[in-house]
């Protein structure tokens, strides 16, 4: 199929813990910071709606798209709304690209939220740990913090890797998130910080400590996507090509990927175990297929990713699965700081989950709409400065991710 | 950024003046469906409602009813397909092999016993876990299940665990269980000893202290 998708427009509210906005007034904030960009589009542009939001029990609201959905005035659209955990808002955007992809539709709103400051810290880790297998895993004291540990420390032993190689993902995207007035870790702490500084932070679970886990948060965004005919008539200078997607899974409890008969036959014995995630090799690579990227020349081709740092450890996790280093260098390839501004693949400028925050619904939008601004030469005007600016990139990567890796999807975009 | 009049202001910092008593925050009871206390902030007209959040309901076990049971009885239950012999537990009623065409697995009573695959130590849970920090999650590989379950590794210094090493079930005691999966936990193989204190373990036992400290602080 040769009809081209496109991200056309988009924008997030500030991500913070507590935020005082309503997941209407969020989405409406960021329809409008999006018009001020593109000042062609309007509400009666759209033609398909998708909503991005993980847990009704945060809102303590059935169905709350429904609120946002006439709130926007956008009655008699066609609507519904993805669940599908930590890659909701990754999902979400599959769904619209599937749903312009097709022919269907032209341009598609994917609006998502997280209102997670409506509970305490500890009490928001048991709501999210209900998206394990709660039989087994929560009942035991289980959250996801936890489960991540569990998988990332033998990851870690397997790959002769430190507790110093993780914490420095969590340094990088706090540093960078100073950067982004939006983000959290500016909004409040606003300072950068060292590799110590991760270390010494207390401990989440071994080996993760608190720096290297992401912010629970509160926030909107927004994303357009759209024909690359509305695009070039509407947005021109300011879209992005949706070259590549994947969206793959894995098991909801991570102790069953030890020998599951579909990895077995699509990877080899003992794949993905619990070190790897499976779904975002699959997912990626699915990706790079449909982009037309050689996996071995992935790490070349991409020049600015947006990754689902949710642990400093998965974002590590992660350089592997998308096959930019692998078992032999994968040591090199953090400690060289290949991934930092000065590296030649950074990853999260705008800030991460780490540094940005993590509002579920509405993360893998940020995401995209991160990388999107970086690929339209946005981002001085959206951060603070130009240092977290990648100049002529071409080629970004956008990965959303749910669970203990159960979920996962991967973009490529492209400047057009 | 443009200003613009249909953008809501969204207040940097707000001081909750007003506050209604929570008995909810505490000890849950059963006490409806109902708003449960609220905090108010008049200068940045701000309000905040507490919802209680613990909501009773139930598992139905259905075809699992055979673990529940057991594990009352002090028995560990999985389930094998007869046509390729995968193993689980936790049980999966069905065979996972696509060849195997959802093939009904069968119960099978595992030895109450395996090793550990991985593990973590725990300085951070949810709500209801705070007080038993720092515990160790070990996912183990029960008698030659093709899966890993998660459970607590207790008897031992976090510090001490280790990859591979051999563990047992042990049970809690018969009035305290309740079918499910914490009617049991995992404990070190008779015959087996920790290797001693190296520099790893050390940063482990150093982190796990304040954690100790705290725990030690919660009402
Ligand atoms: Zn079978």
């Amino acid at each position: 199929m040769t009809r081209k998708v496109c991200i056309s427009g988009g924008a997030t509210t500030p991500f913070d813990y507590p935020l005082h906005a309503t997941p209407e007034s969020m989405i409406a904030n960021c329809i409008v910071e999006t018009q001020e960009d593109i000042p062609n589009f309007t509400l009666r542009d759209l033609e398909f709606m998708v909503y991005s939001h993980f847990s009704v029990h945060f809102g303590k609201q059935l169905c709350p798209e429904w609120i946002v959905h006439d709130h926007l005035g956008l009655v008699g659209l066609p609507h519904f709304r993805v669940e599908n955990g930590g890659n909701t808002g990754g999902s979400a955007l599959y769904a619209a690209f599937l749903a312009v992809k097709s022919g269907l539709f032209d341009v598609v709103g994917v609006a998502g939220w997280e209102t997670m400051d409506n509970v305490t810290q500890s009490q928001g880790s048991e709501f999210i740990a209900l998206a394990s297998d709660t039989r087994y895993e929560a009942l035991a004291g289980g959250i996801y913090p936890i489960y991540y540990a569990a998988m990332a420390y033998k990851f870690m032993k397997e790959h002769g890797l430190t507790e110093e190689d993780f914490a420095l993902a969590g340094m990088k995207n706090r540093t960078y998130a100073c950067d982004n007035p939006k983000a959290q870790w500016a909004r409040n702490e606003n300072k950068k910080i060292t590799v110590d500084d991760v270390m010494n932070s207390r401990l989440i679970s071994y080996p993760l400590k608190k720096y290297d886990c992401c912010l629970m948060s509160r926030g909107g965004s927004f994303a357009l996507v759209t024909s690359e005919e509305w695009a070039k008539e509407n947005a021109d200078g300011k879209y992005v090509t949706i070259d590549g997607a994947g969206l793959s899974s894995c098991t909801i409890r991570a102790g069953d990927r030890l020998a599951f008969p579909g990895w077995t036959e699509m990877y080899g014995e003992g794949y993905p175990d619990m070190t790897e995630f499976g779904a975002c090799r699959k997912s990626g690579e699915d990706a790079y297929d449909m982009a037309g990227i050689e996996y071995d020349r992935a790490a070349k081709e991409i020049d600015v990713a947006e990754i689902h740092d949710a642990f400093s450890s998965s974002e590590t996790q992660i350089y592997k699965a998308l096959h930019w280093c692998d078992k032999d260098n994968i040591k090199d390839f953090v400690r060289n700081k290949r991934t930092f501004m000065e590296g030649d693949l950074p990853v999260n400028p705008g800030g991460g989950l780490m540094g940005f925050g993590h509002p579920v619904g509405a993360t893998g939008i940020m995401s995209a709409i991160e990388c999107y601004y970086q690929l339209t030469d946005m981002i001085p005007d959206k951060h603070h400065s130009s240092d977290t600016y990648v100049r002529d990139a071409e080629t970004g990567l956008v990965n959303s991710h749910a669970g203990t890796g159960t979920s996962i999807s991967n973009f490529i975009l492209r400047r057009p | 950024m443009t200003k613009d009049d249909r953008k809501h202001y969204i207040p940097d910092k707000v001081e909750y003046g007003e506050k209604h008593p929570d008995k909810f925050r505490g000890d849950v009871e059963e006490d409806g469906f109902h708003f449960c206390g609220y905090d108010y902030d008049s200068e940045e007209e701000q309000f905040k409602v507490y919802l209680h959040y613990d909501q009773l309901y139930y598992w139905k076990y259905a075809e699992l009813s055979k673990m529940g049971k057991g594990l009352l009885d002090g028995e560990i239950w999985g389930t094998k397909c007869p046509e390729c012999g995968d193993k689980f537990f936790p049980p999966r009623v069905n065979c996972w092999n696509l060849d195997c065409n959802l093939e009904k697995t069968e119960w099978i009573k595992l030895k109450p016993e395996g090793y550990v695959h991985t593990y973590t130590i725990a300085g951070w849970s949810g709500r209801s876990s705070l007080k038993r920090l720092p515990f160790v999650l070990a996912y183990v590989v029960v008698d030659g299940c093709k899966t890993a379950v998660a459970n607590e590794l207790r008897g031992i210094d976090p510090w001490n665990a280790e990859f591979e090493m051999p563990v047992k079930v042990v049970w809690a005691d018969k009035e305290d269980r309740r079918g499910t999966i914490t009617d049991f936990h995992f404990e070190p193989a008779d015959d087996w000893e920790p290797s001693g204190m190296n520099p790893e373990k050390e940063r482990m036992k150093e982190l796990c202290e304040p954690v100790y400290e705290w725990v030690k602080s919660m009402k």
